[in-house]
């Protein structure tokens, strides 16, 4: 009995305190979002526009983007419904085939750019995420407007998602792997296949440039 | 099958099967015809009906995304996908790139701003429609200095006096009006839904160039207008989509969930424009 009530005593102390820190936690974690949004686009920038030649961006670039983006969690909401039934070892295999996909992604449009700027505006809460309002601004082009979805329940702050003109790149990318799953009998494997086939087009495509 | 008020045709058949004459047998005898006929015309609707619907997912989470994706009709959507994908490999693509390889890029922006202010008109009344004094003013006045200053669109000058263009059409007005949007259907031009395909309709109605009369040249105007919208807004996009048709494993599925994701936004972003009508200074 009288742990029981100790213990409701620490749980209604839990409960009193959290709602306290709740809003300070929120606008720390709203500046907090901020901030790493800030750098690690000026991190960003800084190598799109540097003179260095194409090659070297590439190499530069990715490590930045493993230490900032959660890319293993953006993999996973990928996958979606399909991602319990995967076994352990399709999903390991899954993950490495994602890394390669999204790494020659951003690669490809690293030539695209040069002269860029960007500029950041409201940061919002959005569900456990804090969305972070940025316009990318290209020479020559009209601004593209973007939201970046800032996560900080795994310790350090992550990139989870991108929202350009209206869509989420993960949640439009999710809709693209399991309806190509669901069209081919729930078949996981005929994903990694596809996605096998991809890399291997895209690295032949980039051997003969 | 009932073919009569109340069913008042099956009752005197109900009878005629007691007392039989000559007469009512024969009218017997083609009113099953009929019928049989009507039940196969049923089944053949329903086996078409079959075709054209996606059956319902039992698996909780097959339903969620069933649900998600909005898209009842997605065997019949899918067939539109592909006409429209076939027609474009084959005759809109090319043109489209034909269409950046012959007019120079400047050219290419005029007729596009051209484009965009004679839509102007259209945008104007769903802003109205929509209650955003605002951006109906903004609509407004780029309509009046485009085609006077801006030579018939061809530049575009409020853009530089501080009035960007910004979309909008009667599936946006209807989204406003808390319509929802209906099923996802894919139409000939391209990704809609039951709402904004009504809308399309609708902003034909708006815009004035449907009201030219006939004989003043302004209807081959009228054609080319169309036909030019349609090339330079496929030239826009070559590289989107080819690059969503090489990247995507679903490229059906993509767009579908890129649309339905912006048409979202883009309400929101009308909905949620609440600057004030009166200039800045004034304030």
């Amino acid at each position: 009995m009288t742990f029981s009530v100790s213990r409701r005593g620490v749980l209604g102390f839990l409960a009193v305190a959290s709602t306290g820190l709740a809003p300070v936690s929120a606008a720390w974690a709203a500046q907090d979002a901020r901030a790493f949004i800030q750098s690690f686009g000026e991190q960003l920038v800084a190598i799109v526009n540097s003179p260095l030649p194409l090659a070297e961006k590439k190499e530069k670039i990715m490590p930045l983007v493993s230490r900032n983006v959660d890319i293993d969690g953006i993999g996973r909401y990928c996958l979606g419904r399909f991602w319990k039934v995967a076994t352990p070892e399709q999903q390991k295999h899954y993950l490495a085939l994602f890394n390669q996909i999204l790494a020659n992604a951003i690669t490809d449009k690293l030539g695209d750019y040069r002269g860029v700027s960007f500029t950041i505006g409201n940061v919002t809460r959005s569900g456990d995420d804090d969305s972070v309002d940025a316009t990318l601004i290209r020479p020559q082009q009209p601004p593209a407007a973007m939201q970046w979805l800032v996560n900080s329940s795994s310790g350090s702050p992550k990139v989870v998602d991108v929202i350009g003109e209206g869509a989420s790149l993960r949640l439009t990318q999710r809709n693209d792997y399991s309806s190509f799953i669901a069209r081919n009998g729930g078949d996981i494997d005929t994903l990694l296949r596809a996605l096998q086939k991809q890399i291997d087009h895209h690295n032949t495509a980039s051997a003969q440039q | 099958m009932i073919s009569g008020r109340n069913g008042a045709w099956l009752r005197p058949c109900a009878q005629a099967r007691q007392n039989q004459t000559t007469q009512q047998s024969t009218r017997r005898g083609w009113r099953p015809a009929a019928g049989r006929l009507g039940l196969a015309m049923l089944l053949a609707s329903t086996t078409a009906c079959s075709a054209i619907k996606a059956p319902v997912p039992k698996d909780p989470d097959e339903l969620a995304e069933y649900k998600a994706a909005n898209d009842p009709y997605e065997p019949l959507n899918r067939k539109t996908y592909n006409m429209t994908m076939t027609f474009d490999k084959y005759a809109l693509r090319p043109v489209a790139k034909a269409y950046v390889w012959a007019v120079p890029r400047p050219v290419r922006n005029s007729l596009g701003n051209m484009i965009t202010t004679m839509n102007e008109p259209s945008v104007f009344f769903n802003d109205v429609g929509a209650g955003k004094p605002r951006r109906a003013g903004d609509s407004f006045v780029r309509w009046c200095i485009n085609m006077t200053a801006g030579l018939g669109g061809f530049i575009d000058v409020a853009k530089m006096a501080g009035y960007p263009h910004h979309a909008n059409d009667a599936g946006l007005t209807m989204a406003n009006w808390g319509i929802s949007s209906g099923p996802y259907l894919f139409l000939p031009m391209g990704p809609s839904s039951l709402r904004d395909g009504i809308g399309y309709g609708i902003d034909q109605g708006l815009s004035p160039w449907n009201y030219v009369p006939r004989g003043y040249g302004l209807l081959s105007f009228n054609w080319a207008y169309n036909m030019l919208g349609v090339i330079h807004g496929r030239s826009e996009h070559l590289d989107d989509l080819d690059a969503l048709q090489r990247d995507a494993l679903d490229p059906y599925a993509t767009i579908r969930s890129a649309y339905q994701q912006q048409r979202k936004a883009q309400a929101e972003a009308i909905r949620n424009d609440h600057r004030a009508t009166v200039p800045a200074w004034y304030q």
